[in-house]
């Protein structure tokens, strides 16, 4: 395919096609399902058909018997660790004695075909007593409750950040606002379903194909669990069909991997639609309850927020999520009192995790929803409020942390509004027909970059260019969609001046790749695009010492670019090729490989929260709804999104992550909600499900702001990725809001729970 | 009492297979022809994945029984390269960003390109209405209707009509 | 589930000497968009799939008495033929929003009829346009009014030997007009939370000469208002009238509450649709009155 580069200025910054783009359009690229290889078997599992119940009975005799089966697993063939260790390790791979929830997996099979697996499935015999599960968190909390898991509470988080004086703060406000706010589940709907393929290699090695995002964890865990050394371990990942963070924690990979050694041939296990969605994580629903307080100009004073989540039946993700929810709960505001009592609950409910935002968009509903809940009050507009109480360069928030670069806050809010023409919102028309109302709404969110200062947060690549000059890039970092082996290449290309088709960008493979940490927390962009830049001037240093001494010339004065050497500026006849030929002949090492640690300044002090981020995505959106006010639907007719960068490697991607981001976001907004009834999931499938499609989607105004991070971002970029999905719902209630005059409290905000809010 | 054994034509070839009411199209597709390019994303036609063209037309070939198709012409995404070149939605979807993990590509392709052959300048309404059942989680969808407007101008283009007045 | 046989017949008659001899254990499969699922769910499981499409069941044929749909005709069909939209444009309408491309291009207004879902957005515009539909057997055939079709959810009087060969659809008098209205939670690929179609036929002295109001996903089938199209009877309607027909059109149905909806909404839906509709059928008569 043509390359629309441009000449001068290289790839960096360029509009050009995602590498492995002619293999998706022309149905070559490969993901699990699609990996075949002579003699692979059918995975599957075997679930619990109740949300909590112990194991009477559990004999997989005749199901191992059947002809075409060639492996059945309980809990008792698992050689190594029969657990997940996302953050601790109390999820089992195969139930042992008691399961939890609806998604405990209690055996794997491995057979010849798809109806001979599922014919073993049915062949094992399994007896349940069942046993009284908690599904409503409030219960779980309540004193005398049954422990869930004996001995230990059912409260598994149960945190306090107290910053500054919030008390007094509530008793000299001029206006409180006090609410209670319910999120739902949320499911990722990520399209191509969890799978993984496994087989043990010719040299022994047991090679896992992963549709993951952390592939180096990845090896991990599949070592341990199958009592193996690491070294022995290897994780490819093919392509991979979205994962929004619900793919960060491993899901059958270690089933795949323990049904491939004990079969003794390759085996492919790819969940079903259904499948996945009653078993994989969820987005913790919350319920919050939040007092706001302003003086009456409008100055916020305080935030105290109570948050209950439910974590369903394993820690997983539950205490990290509450964090970054407590951690973003004041919002991109100057307000220096805060209190926040994050409280995480076990119950028997589908299990909560990762996705996209990480509690994030749970305290963005909550907190834009009280700014709007307070211009209200305050007879002011809701765009002043904001802009009276945002923060800038330099402001330092309630986390303790200074705000590096922090003009993107205001600069997006003022853009969006001016996109959106709200000045003059109140001369359009508000009721083009006697049943339909017209409003307009904002939210503007904060969410950080990176995992944290205090976590190991790092990455590590290799670049090597070879004689003729091509270049292979191998990253550790998983790409599911978003694009970083893409702006990794065009980091790679022009900082060693060679065109973006001489760099081999190779998909991530822990046998030929450093660790790059899991792709989550809009962190890869930075990392490893640091780790990139700074193998690739390594290589590049080598290449213009052998150019100074072959020119004489000293190394300040040359430049590559191009396919070519540069002296002051001007194309030399030398090109790179012929000086990689020349600095392989004589020894100079065109390899390298460099490990980047995300920068937390030393002198920089640390936030008051545990893993506090210190770079900061800012992004505003502005909605404008029309509500039929007798069916309570409701239509996004605009949505206008303006994000900042920091500096956009390629745009394609960004706005791609925009309007993805804004699609999820306008689902959970509208009319996503996993139906749960005594933990057992009702609307399992992409019917009732109901996520927006292209009918559904207003034509979004996009907006990217290119402000540079100073620190650590690699030409200035920061990641984008989870910004996008935060600000939607609560645009879209307070543009409820003004088209009906009614606050929304509880997400989503679907046609039947807008109806009654009218008519109530 | 059946004949199991299917022809059909698939991307310009005669294949044969055997097959009874228990495969799906797709399966057949991707099983007995190794055309994994077709993708399974819901095995229930909620999802638009597996969206092929069977005599012209974008179906779901999870929802087609195999025997259903003995005599017709399929099209999948590995058949709209001609002779190596690129069709003008390949490139368009590429040069615009249509997609971001490629697993909705395939079935989003065939719905587009399906509709080009019967409306040479669909407006955006249309492009809209054609991959309604098609449904994509990375990217949304403004940027496909930009690819198939794009490619249409294209394809106006080399069959000589130009861009109408 | 044991593989059902899957047969291609040349001939109905083939066909009808398959049903006569398995009986219920030979299931019809046109698109196979619905029955694939039951199949897959264990609600059929079918010894014998008879897939019709040899046998020329898929014509549109109209003459100046009525139009004659055979059953295998799919729903894109009837969303572009132009004497549909002309003649019936209410039936066009319900495919429009059918779910979305590639199943209207296989679901068929066959399947449709003989699924008998509550929530079939087909038949209350076949309804409400006095569909009759044939059924063959071995034995002879038999002609009926659509409306006396469905029993229950998923249930119809349909024998098992028996096949549906034609839906046959009366030209409509003239000063007639109709419109059908679906809610789903989104514009595609959605199943109907309710939807209807309101025909309404007018004397040339501006009076109502009959009023078809019929609903579906209220009730266990679906559901004429036969209520309000009484009370609407004969009448020049005016925005009174209209409002308590569609209030007794909502008292008559008795939803259900599922995952989609609580059927508390679901019926106030149905007095807020059939109003719309009706205004709407009303003011496009009084458009035609004022040409006349």
């Amino acid at each position: 395919m043509k390359e629309a580069v441009n000449k001068d200025t290289g790839a960096v910054g360029q509009w050009i096609p995602a590498t492995g783009a002619e293999d998706i359009v022309t149905g070559a690229a490969r993901y699990c399902p699609d990996i075949d290889l002579p003699g692979i078997l059918t995975g599957k599992l075997l679930y619990s058909p109740h949300a909590r119940a112990r194991i009477r009975k559990l004999d997989v005799t005749a199901a191992r018997n059947m002809e075409g089966v060639f492996a059945v697993l309980t809990h008792k063939d698992v050689p190594g660790e029969n657990n997940y260790l996302y953050s601790q390790p109390d999820q089992p791979l195969l139930v042992i004695d008691e399961v939890r929830f609806q998604g405990d997996a209690v055996a794997a099979v491995a057979a010849r075909d798809e109806a001979t697996a599922d014919a073993a499935l049915q062949a094992i015999e399994v007896e349940y007593d069942v046993l009284d599960g908690i599904f409503d968190p409030l219960e779980a909390m309540k004193d005398g409750a049954e422990q869930l898991v004996s001995g230990e509470d059912n409260v598994l988080v149960s945190q306090l950040y107290r910053i500054g004086d919030v008390a007094s703060a509530l008793d000299s406000a001029d206006v409180i606002v006090e609410n209670t706010y319910h999120t739902q589940w949320a499911e990722h709907a990520f399209l191509e379903t969890e799978g993984s393929v496994a087989l043990v290699d010719e040299e022994g090695v047991l090679t896992v194909y992963s549709s993951c995002q952390a592939p180096h964890r990845d090896r991990l865990q599949i070592a341990r669990s199958l009592g193996m050394p690491e070294s022995m371990v290897r994780v490819i990942t093919p392509y991979i069909g979205g994962a929004f963070g619900g793919k960060d924690e491993a899901h059958v990979q270690m089933h795949a991997a323990l049904l491939a050694v004990a079969a003794g041939r390759p085996v492919r296990l790819i969940r079903g639609r259904r499948e996945s969605i009653l078993t994989h994580v969820k987005r913790h629903p919350m319920s919050v309850h939040c007092i706001t307080a302003a003086t009456r100009e409008g100055r916020l004073l305080a935030v105290k927020a109570r948050a209950i989540a439910d974590a369903g039946p394993y820690h997983n993700a539950t205490h990290e999520v509450l964090n970054k929810f407590g951690e973003f709960i004041g919002g991109p505001y100057t307000v220096q009192n805060l209190e926040v009592e994050l409280i995480g609950v076990r119950t028997n409910n589908p299990i909560s995790g990762a996705f996209r935002g990480f509690g994030a968009p749970q305290a963005a509903f909550v907190y834009e929803s009280q700014m709007d809940d307070l211009a209200r009050k305050l007879e002011m507009d809701p765009l002043e409020l904001r802009l009276l109480n945002g923060v800038e360069t330099g402001t330092k928030m309630y986390t303790g942390v200074v705000v590096r670069e922090g003009q993107a806050m205001k600069a997006s809010l003022q853009k969006a509004a001016q996109k959106i023409g709200w000045e003059n919102r109140d001369q359009q028309q508000r009721e083009p027909a006697p049943h339909l109302r017209r409003g307009w709404g904002m939210a503007t969110i904060l969410k950080g970059s990176g995992l944290g200062r205090g976590l190991g947060d790092h990455a590590g690549v290799v670049l090597e260019m070879h004689q003729d000059g091509s270049v292979v890039l191998l990253s550790g970092a998983a790409d599911m969609g978003q694009g970083i082996v893409t702006i990794l290449a065009q980091m790679a290309a022009d900082r060693l001046g060679v065109p973006m088709s001489s760099v081999r960008a190779v998909r991530a493979d822990t046998s030929r790749a450093p660790d790059a940490g899991a792709s989550c927390a809009s962190r890869q962009c930075m990392v490893s695009g640091n780790a990139v830049l700074a193998a690739a001037d390594s290589i590049r240093d080598a290449l213009l010492s052998v150019a100074a001494g072959k020119t004489k010339i000293s190394k300040d004065r040359l430049d590559l670019r191009n396919g070519s050497l540069l002296i002051d500026g001007e194309p030399h006849e030398l090109t790179i090729r012929e000086l990689a030929r020349r600095a392989l002949f004589w020894g100079y090492p065109l390899h390298a490989e460099s490990k980047y640690h995300f920068e937390y300044p030393e002198d920089v002090p640390p936030g008051k929260y545990r893993f506090s981020q210190e770079v900061f995505q800012f992004c505003t959106q502005v909605a404008q709804v029309l509500v039929d006010i007798e069916t309570g639907q409701v239509t996004v007719e605009r949505l206008i999104a303006v994000h900042d960068a920091g500096k956009m490697i390629n745009p394609g991607g960004v706005y791609g992550q925009i309007e993805g981001g804004c699609a999820q976001g306008i689902g959970y907004a509208l009319t996503e909600e996993l139906v749960v009834s005594e933990g057992h999931t009702l609307n399992p499938s992409l019917e009732n499900y109901v996520i927006p499609m292209a009918l559904d989607i207003p034509e979004m105004e996009m907006d990217v702001l290119e402000i540079p991070e100073p620190i650590g971002a690699p030409l200035g970029a920061k990641g984008i990725a989870e910004s996008p999905i935060i600000p939607t719902a609560p645009a879209i209630r307070n543009a409820i809001l003004d088209a009906t005059g009614k606050p929304l409290y509880r997400l989503p905000m679907n046609a039947e729970r807008v109806l009654a809010s009218l008519k109530s | 009492m059946t004949d199991t054994s299917i022809q059909m034509i698939v991307n310009g070839q005669a294949r044969q297979f055997d097959s009874d009411s228990s495969r799906t199209l797709l399966s057949v597709l991707r099983e007995d022809l190794g055309l994994t390019g077709t993708k399974d994303g819901c095995s229930q036609g909620d999802c638009g994945a597996c969206v092929v063209l069977v005599d012209g037309q974008p179906v779901n070939s999870c929802m087609v029984l195999a025997p259903q198709v003995r005599e017709s012409e399929v099209l999948t995404v590995e058949g709209l390269a001609v002779n190596g070149d690129f069709h003008p939605l390949q490139r368009a979807f590429s040069e615009t960003w249509a997609f971001q993990c490629g697993f909705c590509t395939p079935g989003m392709l065939l719905s587009c390109y399906a509709l080009l052959v019967s409306n040479s300048e669909p407006s955006r309404e249309e492009i809209l209405t054609a991959i309604s059942g098609n449904f994509c989680r990375c990217t949304g969808y403004q940027a496909v209707v930009k690819a198939v407007e794009q490619a249409a101008s294209e394809l106006r283009e080399m069959s000589g009509g130009g861009d109408r007045p | 589930m044991l593989t059902p046989d899957y047969i291609a017949p040349e001939t109905l008659e083939d066909a009808l000497s398959i049903k006569s001899r398995i009986g219920a254990g030979a299931k019809v499969i046109a698109g196979g968009t619905d029955l694939i699922l039951r199949m897959r769910d264990r609600v059929f499981e079918p010894e014998v799939l008879v897939d019709l499409q040899r046998v020329s069941l898929d014509s549109i044929v109209c003459d100046e008495r009525e139009m004659r749909i055979g059953p295998y005709v799919t729903l894109s069909r009837i969303l572009n033929d132009t004497a549909i939209a002309a003649l019936f444009p209410a039936l066009a309408e319900s495919c429009r929003h059918f779910a979305g491309p590639p199943i209207r291009n296989r679901g068929t207004i066959g399947g449709n009829i003989v699924n008998a879902s509550p929530a079939a957005d087909l038949v209350p515009p076949l309804l409400a346009y006095d569909a009759r539909i044939v059924l063959r057997s071995l034995s002879g055939q038999r002609e009926l009014a659509l409306t006396d079709f469905f029993t229950g959810p998923g249930a119809t009087v349909m024998e098992s030997d028996e096949i549906l060969t034609e839906v046959i659809l009366p030209l409509m008098p003239a000063r007639t007009a109709s419109c059908f209205l679906k809610l789903g939670h989104r514009r595609s690929m959605a199943i109907s939370i309710v939807n209807l179609c309101v025909r309404l036929s007018r004397d040339a002295d501006g009076t109502l000469a009959a009023a078809k109001i019929v609903l579906g996903a209220v009730a266990p089938t679906p559901l004429h208002a036969v209520s309000a199209e009484e009370f609407l009877a004969g009448k020049k309607l005016s925005a009174d009238q209209i409002a308590g027909a569609a209030k007794l059109a909502s008292d008559d149905s008795s939803p259900i509450s599922d995952v989609r909806a609580s059927g508390s909404y679901r019926r106030q839906m149905a007095e807020v649709l059939v109003r719309r509709a009706l205004t709407s059928v009303w003011e496009e008569l009084a458009e035609e009155n004022a040409d006349d």
